[in-house]
């Protein structure tokens, strides 16, 4: 029963930390209508961004998350123009051409870490690392607590700012129809790059907390562009609200597959579950995100 | 058909492959030179970048004191070697494209093989149709050396005859350890690592309570907390360092500390004493060198010699894989010597170089090597015995087997639960 319960916990925590990844994406993709390829070494960066400040200034990375938010905002301003320039372009296969863009971006990002920083495992601590909550037998890691809460806390602030906000209404009007969202004034082009920006800044923020879980090098970034897309056809595409759920889901089939029938086979029931959810609902597990 | 308009573009073609053909053929017949030209082979980005980089410093040091004394001395002259480096980015497949680019374009004499297992079982098959023969610094599985390559060699023994030894040397403490639960990561590597640890275990007499074999960058703490549950003495891991940081730091984060705690390969890497700091402490290990044994030969001097050589020249502390793959050099290097064969070699010498190697038996710095010509093993180093160690206070010691140890096994560790 304790191991039930641990691993039930172990599940939801987990999910916690992707859904901070995958919040901003899944938003990203209701407004731009793009898959972001190089989400992972946003990560990445985000991790980096944390170690480094953590080793010059020697100050817990936690601290480190509104400056990393702002920074990577900034640098998400600043490329959303090329991107913006692909999908506004004339040329053909337009997707296609920012499908390329953002591999590239991925590839780029990941061979220049690579050489700047080598590929040594860098690990940082927090003041939660390393100490856990116990409650009935079920050991809770405190930074993976810390992780889920402020995954839940993003995921609430991001939904007032889409129901709650002129903005939000904005960015809701873009991701529904972009034409008509235009002919009422919305300044599209606007909207579109600060949801980049934001999806950049967020997505920051989850690399230090990920670093600060497990360690950052170089090529930690596939795998998270890998949960990050599952959680969001899960989600549905461009459906926000959904990706808590998805998230959690995801965390949920992982650990208990890793510790009731073999971790081995733990990305193989994953991807199956996928293939039947959205044979069932193909818009995601609450049919709401683009078909 | 070929049209009156389209003829002469068709001749442009063709003289175009001509001229090319003709390049290569003078190339190749040009390519008289008077040094070994050597293939490198190993992962130098992706997951197993760390390993890659580990076996690239033990090449570069056997090029630089190679070429430092001379060359190599094939009928009374001496030869210089360079190496040519590809990158099999830490994927068999890439490591096969690798490895063929690598004989068909550069036309090396012979090649020093990747990190990991994986990669090298990609290779082994490339080098086999060639027939050029390769000498692996890392490559631990058995499973490479059971499929009876022809042309490919290993430095370090397999991992199923040494991680079993662990257990052998822990069936021997007091207070007595009944049980063990077992974690590796599915590489060959890490999973031969998991099965030897288990294999090894059943022999000691432990009850096994768990084996989980775990895709490598998954999360840890289900299985952890699955190990939590179970009580086991000892938790063994398989796995690469930056495999034991993340099951290390799963453990941290949700306080659990067992009395023993075996990861094969890697604790005494400044990534995994960096990552981890205090938690590396009592690590149980095992390893085939150590700069402590006395053993040494021309090209390097001694075992303590070899660390200062790569102190100076990378500021890190070798290990046994580091030191395996210079001593896989001068594995070549006396068989090239035995046999008499000069650069470049044409594919007859090839052949020559292999049956030499299956006759080498020399004494390194690293302890003797010599192949294995039959059975499970075939062409894999059966020369070295393993030693357990274990971490205490940043630093690698001798705990075993018999006098091989320098002091005694910390068994349980403090607090270990």
């Amino acid at each position: 029963m304790d191991l039930l319960l641990q691993t039930l916990v172990n599940g939801i925590l987990i999910g916690g930390v992707y859904l901070i990844i995958t919040l901003g994406f899944n938003l990203a993709f209701g407004v731009l209508g793009v898959i972001d390829f190089a989400v992972g070494e946003w990560v990445m960066l985000g991790g980096f961004t944390g170690y480094w400040l953590n080793h010059y200034l020697g100050l817990d990375p936690l601290l480190f998350l509104p400056v990393t938010f702002v920074v990577f905002v900034i640098v998400g301003a600043l490329v959303y123009p090329m991107l913006a320039r692909l999908l506004k372009g004339r040329q053909h296969a337009r997707l296609l051409m920012v499908f390329v863009f953002t591999f590239g971006l991925s590839t780029l990002l990941k061979g220049g870490a690579l050489t700047a920083w080598g590929f040594n495992q860098r690990a940082m601590d927090s003041f939660f690392s390393a100490r856990s909550v116990e409650l009935a037998g079920v050991y809770m890691p405190q930074i993976r607590l810390v992780a889920f809460f402020f995954g839940v806390l993003i995921t609430v602030a991001v939904a007032w700012m889409l129901y709650r906000t002129r903005f939000g209404l904005s960015v809701r009007a873009v991701a529904q129809d972009e034409g008509k969202a235009r002919l009422m004034g919305v300044n599209t082009n606007r909207v579109a790059a600060l949801v980049y920006a934001l999806y950049a800044g967020l997505t920051g923020m989850a690399g230090v907390l990920i670093g600060v879980i497990y360690t950052v090098t170089p090529q930690m970034g596939v795998q998270y562009t890998i949960f990050a897309f599952f959680i969001a056809v899960l989600a549905g595409l461009g459906y926000v609200p959904g990706v808590l759920l998805a998230a959690l889901l995801l965390g949920l089939i992982q650990a208990f597959v890793a510790v009731y029938i073999g971790s081995a086979y733990s990305l193989l029931i994953v991807f199956l579950s996928l293939y039947l959810i959205l044979l069932v609902a193909p818009r995601g597990i609450l049919n709401r995100g683009r078909a | 058909m070929v049209t009156s308009r389209g003829f002469p573009r068709f001749l442009a073609l063709v003289a175009a492959i001509a001229a090319t053909m003709l390049f290569i053929t003078s190339a190749q017949a040009q390519d008289k030179r008077d040094f070994y030209k050597v293939g490198v082979i190993t992962s130098l980005s992706g997951a197993m970048v760390y390993g890659g980089n580990v076996t690239r410093r033990g090449y570069d040091l056997w090029e630089q004191q190679v070429n430092k004394n001379g060359g190599i001395e094939v009928g009374g002259k001496k030869y210089k070697v360079k190496l040519v480096y590809a990158d099999a980015q830490s994927n068999p497949q890439s490591a096969a494209d690798a490895v063929q680019r690598m004989i068909s374009r550069d036309n090396v004499d012979f090649i020093l093989g990747p990190y990991a297992s994986s990669s090298t079982l990609g290779a082994a098959p490339i080098t086999e149709r060639y027939k050029v023969p390769m000498i692996t610094g890392s490559a631990e599985s058995p499973s490479i050396w059971a499929r009876h390559f022809k042309y490919t060699f290993g430095a370090v023994p397999a991992v199923d005859r040494t991680a079993g030894e662990i257990m052998t040397v822990l069936a021997k403490q007091r207070p007595e350890i009944k049980t063990v639960s077992i974690i590796g990561m599915n590489d060959p590597f890490s999973k031969s690592t998991a099965e030897a640890l288990r294999d090894g275990a059943k022999k000691a007499g432990f009850k096994v309570l768990s084996y989980d074999i775990t895709p490598p960058d998954a999360d840890m703490t289900p299985l952890i907390s699955k190990a939590r549950s179970l009580k086991p003495d000892v938790l063994a891991v398989g796995g690469e360092p930056n495999n034991h940081i993340a099951v290390v730091k799963a453990m941290e984060s949700l306080s659990y500390k067992p009395k023993g705690l075996v990861m094969h390969y890697g604790v005494n890497t400044p990534d995994f004493q960096k990552a981890v700091g205090k938690a590396a402490n009592y690590v149980i290990g095992a390893t085939v060198w150590d700069p402590s044994l006395p053993y040494k030969d021309a090209v390097f001097g001694t075992a303590q010699n070899y660390v200062k050589l790569s102190e100076t020249r990378y500021n890190v502390k070798p290990d046994y894989t580091q030191a395996a793959s210079s001593a896989a050099g001068e594995a070549f290097a006396a068989a090239l010597n035995t046999a008499d064969l000069p650069p470049p070699l044409s594919a007859a010498d090839k052949v020559k170089l292999v049956d030499a190697l299956e006759n080498v038996r020399i004494k390194t710095f690293y302890g003797t090597i010599g192949f294995e010509k039959q059975g499970p093993w075939y062409h894999d180093n059966a020369e070295l015995k393993p030693i357990v160690t274990q971490m205490i206070d940043g630093k690698q010691v001798l705990v075993g087997p018999g006098d091989l140890g320098t002091q005694k096994i910390v068994y349980p560790q403090p607090s270990g639960q």
